[in-house]
């Protein structure tokens, strides 16, 4: 039934759906994770690093993007629209400085994201990008953001939040440990942000990229060695949870 | 004929009377479908003790207990992975065949190379009545028949059970209810009506179909009535990868029954057979 009103982008079905963008957040769910977590001093990204090919210069794999010096992102999708929706988005970031002296809010740019991305989804001969976002950041009044965007260009703000392959058993994490009280510590955000992604990322810290922002700083993307503390960190505090859990 | 100023011409018929020519065409369309029909033709072609053992047996026909059947190269890499990996299977046979898709017949006596799509056969050594089947190439829809009459004919039909592990891609699997992403890939099973026993996993929902070997086969043995029991496995993922191949290990329940089975499995092993083609890997970030 809905195979002839799948074909083109601008041709709704009878029951009102447009198949290409919900085919477009089909492949969405091909990318690796990525969540992001809003703190009350600090936002967080985290990916899911994926397995790069032997001779592959992983530094060109990237899947936390800068787009100013308040603002980064995350996507989870196809990797060459990925690159026009970051170069578009980088241009009217500077755009934006020259025309208004002031660096965009995190609102303004996500909002100027999804129209892009809108527009794609109602000309004829052209198909939806095929990615998600989580863009994060600072508006200049210190307010921290974290908002997503899906191929059908709507975008809403979210306290946490994942993308990609298992993004619902992420969002489950995180709904049911996510805790407003804790969002006041920089530390125990990154460790929300690490812990949801340990739940899905497989062979543990060595996979996981995370980028964090603190209000007035720029991007900084953790090393390694980083990763691996709060890691070990986690895996002890859960160690003692599951000993009380046993004296109980 | 009458025109309309009252003259009558006379007119030539159209009908071609020459009879030789027709005879000439006839003859022609007659050898060019014997033709086509001879290139489209299954052989199979047997190792020379299972010729042998086909020409000893008075009706041509191998005693065989369980013939299980691979069709796709998930199904197949499965099997390679999980049954074939031990030293004690014989590769005895292979089909050669032609269509527009697999040019196989220009070495019709020489087994396909590894990693071509081919259509193998292999027995066990310790118990040779277990004959497994991996069919990875591309089977027309007019060979089918002839294929499945071909191979599961040089089988005797007494004792013989059936099983089938298929891959479909789940863009063709019809359901009302949405499917989240963690469902995916699932396994589905078929049986003939002269199968008992459980089947590992639910059965295929209507209006789902089954086409191609798979549908052939199960039709085959319904009709002779033939215990046979299908596994479709739904999955998202066109090239052979290891976590769909890993979705048909319940059939290690029933094969664990008819040969010894490697206990366990490094990964390194499931790699060798699922590859990660270039482009899907950078394609999605």
């Amino acid at each position: 039934m809905s195979m002839s009103y799948d074909r083109a982008i601008t041709v709704f079905s009878p029951d009102g759906h447009l198949f290409q963008v919900e085919y477009a957040q089909e492949a969405v769910k091909k990318g690796s994770t990525a969540v992001g977590v809003r703190g009350k001093n600090v936002v967080v990204l985290g990916v899911e690093k994926k397995t790069v090919a032997k001779l592959q210069d992983d530094r060109t794999v990237r899947k936390i993007c800068a787009l100013d010096d308040n603002v980064f992102m995350a996507f989870a999708g196809l990797t060459a629209d990925a690159r026009i929706v970051v170069n578009r988005a980088r241009v009217e970031c500077q755009s934006h400085r020259l025309t208004v002296e002031d660096p965009v809010t995190v609102e303004y740019i996500t909002r100027f994201i999804s129209s892009i991305k809108q527009r794609y989804t109602q000309s004829s001969g052209r198909r939806p990008f095929g990615i998600s976002s989580l863009i994060v950041g600072f508006d200049f009044d210190g307010t921290p953001h974290l908002y997503q965007t899906d191929p059908s260009g709507t975008y809403h703000a979210w306290k946490a939040n994942a993308i990609g392959r298992s993004a619902k058993t992420v969002r489950e994490f995180l709904e049911k440990n996510y805790k407003e009280e804790h969002m006041e510590s920089d530390t125990d955000t990154i460790k929300l942000a690490i812990r949801a992604l340990l739940e899905v990322v497989q062979s543990g810290g060595k996979n996981i990229e995370l980028a964090i922002m603190k209000r007035d700083e720029s991007m900084k993307i953790l090393v390694q060695e980083e990763i691996e503390e709060y890691v070990t960190a986690i895996e002890k505090e859960k160690e003692e949870a599951e000993k009380q859990k046993k004296k109980t | 004929m009458a025109t309309f100023f009252g003259e009558v011409l006379s007119v030539y018929s159209r009908a071609v009377e020459e009879d030789d020519d027709d005879l000439d065409d006839e003859n022609e369309d007659e050898r060019i479908h014997r033709e086509i029909e001879e290139k489209r033709e299954v052989h199979i072609v047997w190792c020379p003790e299972v010729a042998q053992s086909l020409e000893d047996s008075g009706s041509n026909t191998l005693q065989c207990s369980d013939l299980i059947i691979a069709v796709g190269t998930n199904a197949a890499g499965f099997l390679s992975a999980y049954v074939l990996n031990t030293e004690s299977w014989d590769a005895v046979g292979h089909v050669s065949l032609w269509n527009e898709r697999s040019r196989g017949s220009s070495r019709q006596s020489i087994a396909p190379l590894p990693g071509e799509p081919a259509c193998l056969f292999y027995r066990h050594r310790d118990n040779p009545a277990v004959l497994v089947c991996q069919s990875t190439c591309y089977i027309a829809e007019d060979q089918l028949f002839q294929w499945t009459e071909k191979v599961l004919g040089c089988l005797q039909k007494r004792g013989l059970s059936v099983m089938v592990l298929s891959d479909s891609p789940v863009a063709e699997y019809k359901t009302p209810d949405y499917l989240y992403g963690s469902a995916v890939p699932f396994l589905r099973s078929l049986k003939s009506s002269a199968s008992k026993g459980q089947a590992l996993c639910p059965a295929l929902e209507q209006p789902n179909i089954l086409t191609g070997l798979p549908a052939a086969v199960l039709s085959h043995c319904q009709v002779h009535q033939i215990p046979a029991v299908l596994y479709q496995c739904y999955t998202d993922v066109i090239s052979p990868d290891s976590i769909t191949m890993e979705t048909y290990k319940p059939a290690l329940l029933c094969l664990s029954k008819l040969v010894k089975l490697e206990p366990c499995l490094s990964a390194d092993v499931l790699r060798k057979f699922a590859i990660i083609t270039e482009a899907q890997s950078n394609l999605y970030t």
